[in-house]
């Protein structure tokens, strides 16, 4: 018997480990693979929304004008310790992050877009579209997810002097396949740090600073990052490419040692196909295995599994959404025509993204008539019913924030 | 169509592409001859006739370079079968251009180890170490000179165990407390002990007895052969599928009477428990009896943890040992139960690798083109067992300690012989 | 007004137009074909793929059945690149009448469609997936056309030979003095410009459109526009094309083509070739009959559902459409309405397109004096240059320039089988090289689909190398394809193309998105919001500003325009 199963290993639940961790808990986080973590770009977006009064205050109001979004569930006091508690995480791993819930930061894009953040990396920091000075944009031919031509072409577009470069490929044996992850760890081999950083720096011409894909090195970018600088003569910043994120892979592997240093556990690759309660308690969790089940029993369950992109929330051809892991009660759009917006780009997104569990204040779930369900069992991150969190550039932020504070409510029982 | 075919089938269909399992794939880190889980999984699987091919060929070459060490499978976050998916397309290859001496020979671990083990072992094993044999296999076989090859013992764990079941007195291991008592309900346990236990490490073997003996079970041996796995992995189907019919065979009706089977050979349970049944696509009820009672060791032993049935008299070992939980384990789908386990004996600290694979996966990184990228794969965890500091190291799999052996210098055990250890 | 003078004006760029064009060129005939969208853009590029074998037309429509059994034999001889040899069965399932069964085996025999029954323990060692309740199994010759490929590859011997294919444009007006048609006014749709084609004869090969055109000669042509909806499975569960036994209805075909399989059609009129949608229960009910054939069929993942328009020719009083004879039609205008210059061929079917371009040229060819035999049926077609084997045509081919001359690009070497593409990559160790990882699409093949003359958009490459048809529906491809759009040194550092990649971009995801969502759920709906993740986390699509007119249409880049639009884009 544990006494903490958490359901995910997304930002979500890997915060919430770690608010139990620091209760004294010894949590178990049981995933079904890795998530979310390792798609998104490792910026800590908070509220992405145009707003002159920065994040804080946007998601502020939102407890009056969108009571049903999960940030309502929040007081901006616990928004801004669980982000502290996190950047506390980063800076002690050597993986620092900048910003404030002040106001956003906008950070170029693989595509040349603006796009709005609260927190990021130091190893993003020069990229803040309000620094003065030239941008050089570059990458390599064999990294088939970034396009610096078309990056600096649209900052053009925006008036940020910007220039797209391809570099060399420094001689190396691995000749044909490069994936963002080979050149994470190809970066931290320091002859190819010193073949780059040499290009750049003769082909930085005006340019104070150099955009880079989001690769440098899984586990010392920071270093990485500093050394490019010196070696260019100008400031470096990373820019995220597609998945694989290596930037969100650093940030699980943060959250993986702390969490094992505090006496916790992980297991990824288990599948939590159904669950046994008593009464309002939940007992016991079944994970898919070699030739049966694995039976899991926990005093208490953090639900922390996603949405439709993490795996919480599945649907079928029959219009049924369901919730994977516990199979509780979701509040979903009622049958498929009521599941998208008839425009892909349609602003405030499509309703079925919305998913997910309703909670009460104190994250417990509820049933179609706001009854509880379990009461030892907490919800947090996008398995949580109201935000579209990819269209509201929320997603790190609702994740981290409603993930700690899921973790803390159970850590105080 | 069977409902496990159907899963198996249907599970390409989770892929959403997103590279979370390339990224993750140790060889793919190492080398590009490999390009990858999602390429040679379920993408390529889109371009495979599954079954009669009509006259037209196999397509693939790359995914002979997986492993199977299913890293790919446990990060998959939409659970695709990317491992099951290779191994069908690495057999569909051996079908069409047929299977290399080299792999015939590796592939038969139980006809190795017997004609390799018993009385004329250390010349068996002096043959081994000796560079100009290792020299004229690597050119004759495709089995790597430096491959680390297991040392054949003496005596085999069976002739072991029989002799102690004629004359407990004369046995190696210790046997006080072993035999049930009468006061107490008879509990029988089946021990599958595999090839790499009988004829190469018995001393696994001995361990696992007494461990089991302790905890008052009265340990049964049946009959078995090879579990077929080096032979699943080299993609012999057919062969392996005889095996383990043989091996159903003779488990079945201790399966039946509900007593467990339990295996030191993380490889071996897994293979009895999925990957057999799965990968030659048999799913009778007999099968589906024998895979549902086998369990690995430490899994067994940890559910009696959790019922409060394990004996846990241990002496205190105050000990930090660096631990790999080989990718076999992963398979099984059960977590850590050996870090469980062994949290019970005083003093004793496990440190886990936290890397992903030693290297070697069964006979992949034997074979002479793939002995580097097995080194190269393996190279972390080497470095994590050699900066521990310790003289030990633990690992649940065969193949893979000697690989740790061999890559780190520092000797490895099976966790149950540190655990038959603290049973005074 | 610029004026260009030929001797035929073909109208329509899909199998028969491009066919035609061909079999004129061959014969040394001058001619242009006009197309308005690119080619296979109407009903060529929206069917299943089935190369039939007859069978389904044994009872309902005997003349098509012989007619598709030739074909099919001739077209696996000259375009064996673009075809499977899947074969085919025809199964009686529990829901479909016992009796009908020996019926259609004697009406193969009488319609030459050769056929042989086998055992349905031999079906399931073949298709274990298939209901095992099934009674019996008849096996025919039905195999899986790459009609994109085709039509491309039709187009390319076409341009050898000297025929003036042009893309993007658009037939505004006929030219009709008196009783006779002397040509047609179109548009550009690229640049906008209007030219007028001065021509002898005009043969019109629009297919589901084939009456808005005779109509702008003040022709009758009733075609009734029969919308056909089909839905992709993402993988091939089934290697066998499979035909439930009985008389030809809704959802009662699965066509394994490439990589997936494709179960269709309903039948439905709809009053327009440009205006109809999707309605969820057609794919309900697709499933549904899905199910009878493979147990199990609603648990695979669908990955795109869309239609096309049937060119069914209603000259007889036909109870549903699905009465209207399959076979085609050659309509000589001067003998059926007095009006001399024009012919339309309407009806058939893709299999028999080479023999429908056939008689259209046979009639004209007569008037023209041109005695030179048809030779379509024997002579190879190239493969193109966006083929792993194909070449870049020589620049004077690509302008249409070269007259009667001897073959150039390279000819294929055998069937096409599903494995090949794999093969291809790992023989050429290219896997690093992917753009479109699902359909396995180089950076050298899509580069050359860039640069092809018809690419005007990214679902242009699409048609020509299958990019983002697989698993993700561009979600990876659509940024590098993109990318590698404004890389052409051509477009490179200009203004106009970033616009353009930004329109190219949003155009296509919605694009995507709107063959997605009548099957988007499970896998499918997972898939979309990773793809959600990348376009609007990770990149920001809708941070870049949309700047009007330019975001729709720029130079060289048709994304959407009302001549080629179907109601989808305007909703």
């Amino acid at each position: 018997m544990r006494d903490t199963i958490i359901i995910g290993a997304g930002l979500a639940g890997l915060m919430g480990a770690l608010a139990l961790a620091e209760a004294g808990r010894k949590p178990f986080v049981l995933a079904k693979g890795h998530g979310t973590t390792h798609w998104m770009g490792g910026t800590i977006d908070v509220w992405g929304a145009p707003d002159e009064a920065g994040p804080r205050a946007a998601v502020a109001r939102l407890a009056t004008e969108q009571p049903d979004h999960p940030y309502a569930l929040l007081s901006t006091a616990e928004l801004t310790a669980a982000l502290e508690r996190f950047r506390a995480l980063v800076a002690a791993a050597g993986y620092p992050y900048v910003g404030s819930l002040d106001h956003n930061v906008l950070l170029p894009t693989a595509l040349g877009a603006l796009r709005p953040t609260a927190l990021m990396p130091a190893t993003m920091a020069a990229g803040d579209a309000r620094l003065p000075g030239p941008i050089l944009i570059a990458g390599f031919h064999e990294l088939r997810d970034f396009f610096p031509p078309l990056a600096a072409a649209n900052l053009n577009a925006q008036g940020i002097a910007a220039r797209g470069v391809y570099l060399d490929m420094p001689p190396i044996e691995r000749k044909l396949d490069f994936s963002t992850v080979t050149f994470a760890r190809l970066f931290e081999q320091p002859a190819f740090r010193v073949h780059v950083g040499r290009q750049l720096r003769a082909l930085r011409g005006d340019a104070t600073r150099i955009g880079l894909p989001a690769v440098l090195g899984l586990h010392n970018a920071t270093s990485v990052v500093a050394e490019l600088q010196t070696l260019s003569g100008a400031q470096i910043f990373e820019i995220p490419t597609l998945p694989t994120s290596v930037p969100g892979m650093r940030l699980f592997t943060i959250f993986e040692r702390a969490i094992t240093a505090a006496g916790g556990r992980f297991q990824i690759g288990s599948l939590v196909l159904r669950a046994e309660s008593a009464g309002e308690r939940l007992t016991t969790i079944y994970t898919e295995a070699a030739a049966r089940e694995q039976r899991h029993q926990a005093a208490d369950f953090l639900l922390a599994t996603g949405g439709v992109a993490g795996g919480g929330v599945r649907t079928d051809h029959a219009g049924a959404v369901r919730e994977t892991a516990l199979g509780l009660p979701l509040r979903a759009p009622n049958g498929r025509e009521q599941w998208f917006a008839p425009r892909f780009r349609a602003e405030d997104g499509h309703p079925i993204f919305r998913a997910g569990v309703g909670v009460n204040a104190n994250l417990r779930p509820l049933d179609a008539a706001d009854r509880v369900v379990y009461h030892n069992v907490t919800v947090g991150g996008n398995a949580l019913a109201g935000a579209d969190a990819i269209r509201e550039r929320c997603y790190a932020g609702l994740a981290l924030a409603t993930g700690w504070k899921a973790g803390k409510l159970l850590g105080l029982v | 169509m069977d409902q496990i075919e159907l899963s198996l089938a249907q599970s390409l269909d989770h892929c959403i592409k997103c590279n979370i399992c390339t990224s993750a794939c140790p060889v793919a880190a190492v080398t590009d001859k490999f390009p990858g889980p999602k390429y040679v999984g379920p993408q390529a699987q889109r371009f495979r006739r599954e079954g009669e091919q009509r006259g037209n060929p196999i397509p693939d070459d790359s995914v002979d370079y997986c492993s199977g060490c299913r890293v790919c499978n446990q990060v998959c976050p939409t659970g695709v079968r990317i491992a099951e998916l290779n191994a069908r397309a690495r057999a569909q290859i051996v079908a069409e251009r047929g299977m290399p001496l080299r792999n015939r020979i590796i592939a038969r671990a139980g006809l190795v180890g017997r004609l390799s083990s018993g009385p004329h072992a250390p010349l068996v094993n002096f043959g081994l170490n000796f560079a100009p044999a290792r020299w004229a296999i690597e050119q004759v076989m495709g089995i790597h000179r430096h491959a680390p090859l297991p040392q054949s013992s003496t005596f085999t764990f069976r002739s072991w165990f029989m002799r102690r079941a004629k004359h407990p007195e004369q046995s190696a291991a210790p046997t006080n407390g072993a035999q049930p008592s009468a006061l107490r309900p008879l509990k029988q346990v089946v021990y599958y002990h595999g090839c790499s236990t009988n004829y190469y490490e018995p001393r696994v073997g001995q361990a696992a007895v007494k461990v089991l003996e302790r905890n008052g079970f009265e340990v049964i041996i049946p009959p078995q052969k090879c579990c077929g796995l080096p032979l699943l992995s080299n993609g012999d189907f057919k062969a392996a599928q005889n095996l383990h019919e043989y091996n159903v065979k003779h488990l079945l009706a201790y399966a039946e009477q509900g007593i467990p089977i339990v295996g030191t050979s993380t490889s071996c349970t897994l293979t009895l428990k999925e990957e057999a049944p799965e990968l030659i696509g048999l799913h009778g009820d007999d099968i589906k009896t024998v895979a549902a009672g086998t369990y690995d060791i430490f899994e067994f032993l940890a559910t009696l943890a959790e019922r409060g049935e394990l004996n846990t008299d241990f002496k205190p070992i105050t000990r930090t040992l660096p631990y790999h939980p080989p990718c076999q384990l992963r398979g099984h789908r059960v977590g850590r139960p050996v870090l469980d386990v062994l949290a019970l004996v005083p003093g004793l600290q496990l440190d886990e690798s936290h890397t992903q694979c030693c290297g070697i996966a069964g006979t992949y990184g034997l074979k002479k083109e793939k002995y580097q990228i097995g080194m190269d794969v393996g190279a972390g965890l080497f470095d994590f067992v050699k900066h521990s500091g310790s003289d030990l190291a633990l690992c649940d799999s065969e193949t893979c300690r000697w690989q740790i052996t061999h890559g780190s210098g520092v000797a490895t055990q099976h966790p149950i012989e540190i655990l038959a250890e603290a049973y005074a | 007004m610029q004026s260009i003078e030929t001797d035929v004006l073909v109208i329509g760029g899909g199998a028969t137009g491009t066919g035609c064009a061909r079999d004129l060129a061959m014969r040394g005939i001058r001619c242009i074909l006009v197309e308005k969208g690119d080619l296979t853009h109407g009903t060529t590029g929206r069917y299943h793929g089935l190369l039939h074998s007859g069978g389904r037309y044994v009872t309902k429509d005997p003349q098509s059945a012989t007619e598709c059994a030739h074909e099919n034999v001739i077209l696996r001889r000259i375009m064996p690149h673009c075809l499977e040899d899947t074969s085919g069965f025809f199964v009686t399932t529990p829901w479909d009448d016992p009796d009908y069964a020996d019926l259609f085996y004697t009406n193969c025999q009488k319609t030459q469609v050769p056929v042989q029954e086998i055992s349905v323990a031999e079906m399931l060692r073949r298709e274990p997936v298939l209901n095992p309740q099934i009674s019996r199994v008849f096996e025919v010759a039905d195999g899986a056309a790459d009609a994109f490929l085709a039509t491309h590859s039709t187009a390319l011997a076409a341009r050898e030979y000297g025929a003036d294919i042009r893309t993007y444009h658009n037939v505004i007006d006929l030219v009709r003095i008196g009783d006779r048609v002397v040509g047609a006014v179109v548009e550009d749709l690229r640049s906008g410009e209007q030219k007028e084609i001065r021509c002898a004869y005009i043969l019109n090969a629009a297919g589901a459109w084939a009456g808005k055109i005779a109509g702008l000669a003040g022709l009758t042509v009733t075609v009734v526009p029969g919308k056909g909806t089909m839905v992709a499975m993402n993988h091939r569960m089934i290697n066998t094309v499979v035909n439930r036994c009985k008389l030809p209805d809704d959802g009662d075909i699965i066509v394994p083509i490439r990589t997936v399989a494709v179960i269709g059609t309903t039948d439905v009129h709809v009053p327009d070739p440009d205006v109809y949608g999707i309605d969820a229960e057609e794919i309900q009910f697709m499933l549904d009959e899905g199910e009878k054939l493979i147990p199990g069929f609603k648990q695979y993942r669908a990955l795109r559902a869309w239609a096309g328009v049937r060119p069914l020719y209603k000259d007889v009083d036909a109870v549903s459409d699905r009465d209207i004879p399959r076979t085609y039609k050659l309509l000589d205008h001067a003998e059926r309405d007095g009006v001399e210059g024009i012919l339309s061929i309407v009806g058939g079917k893709w299999t028999t397109y080479r023999l429908m371009a056939q008689e259209s040229v046979d009639a004209i060819a007569k008037r023209l004096g041109n005695t030179n035999p048809c030779r379509t049926a024997e002579e190879i077609l190239p493969v193109p240059a966006t083929e792993y084997g194909g070449r870049k045509p020589t620049a004077a081919v690509a302008n249409g320039a070269v007259g009667s001359s001897a073959p150039s690009a390279p000819r294929p070497t055998g069937l096409f089988w599903l494995g090949k593409p794999l093969a291809d990559v790992e023989r050429k160790h290219s896997y690093g090289d992917l753009i479109c990882e699902c359909e396995l699409v180089t950076r050298e093949r899509v580069v050359a689909a860039i640069e092809a003359d018809s690419a005007a958009n990214l679902d242009d490459i699409r048609r020509d190398v299958r990019m983002g048809m697989g698993p993700c529906q561009g979600g990876f491809c659509t940024y590098r394809a993109v990318a590698l759009w404004a890389e052409i040194p051509s477009r490179r550092a200009n203004a106009d193309s970033l616009a353009q990649s930004s329109a190219l971009l949003r155009q296509w995801l919605q694009e995507r998105w709107k063959g997605s969502t009548p099957v988007l759920w499970g896998d499918q709906l997972r898939q979309l919001r990773l793809d959600e993740i990348i376009y609007y986390d990770t990149l920001g699509i809708d941070l870049l500003e949309e700047r009007g007119e330019n975001d729709t249409a720029g130079p060289g880049m048709v994304t959407e325009h009302p001549a080629i639009a179907t109601e989808y884009h305007k909703a």
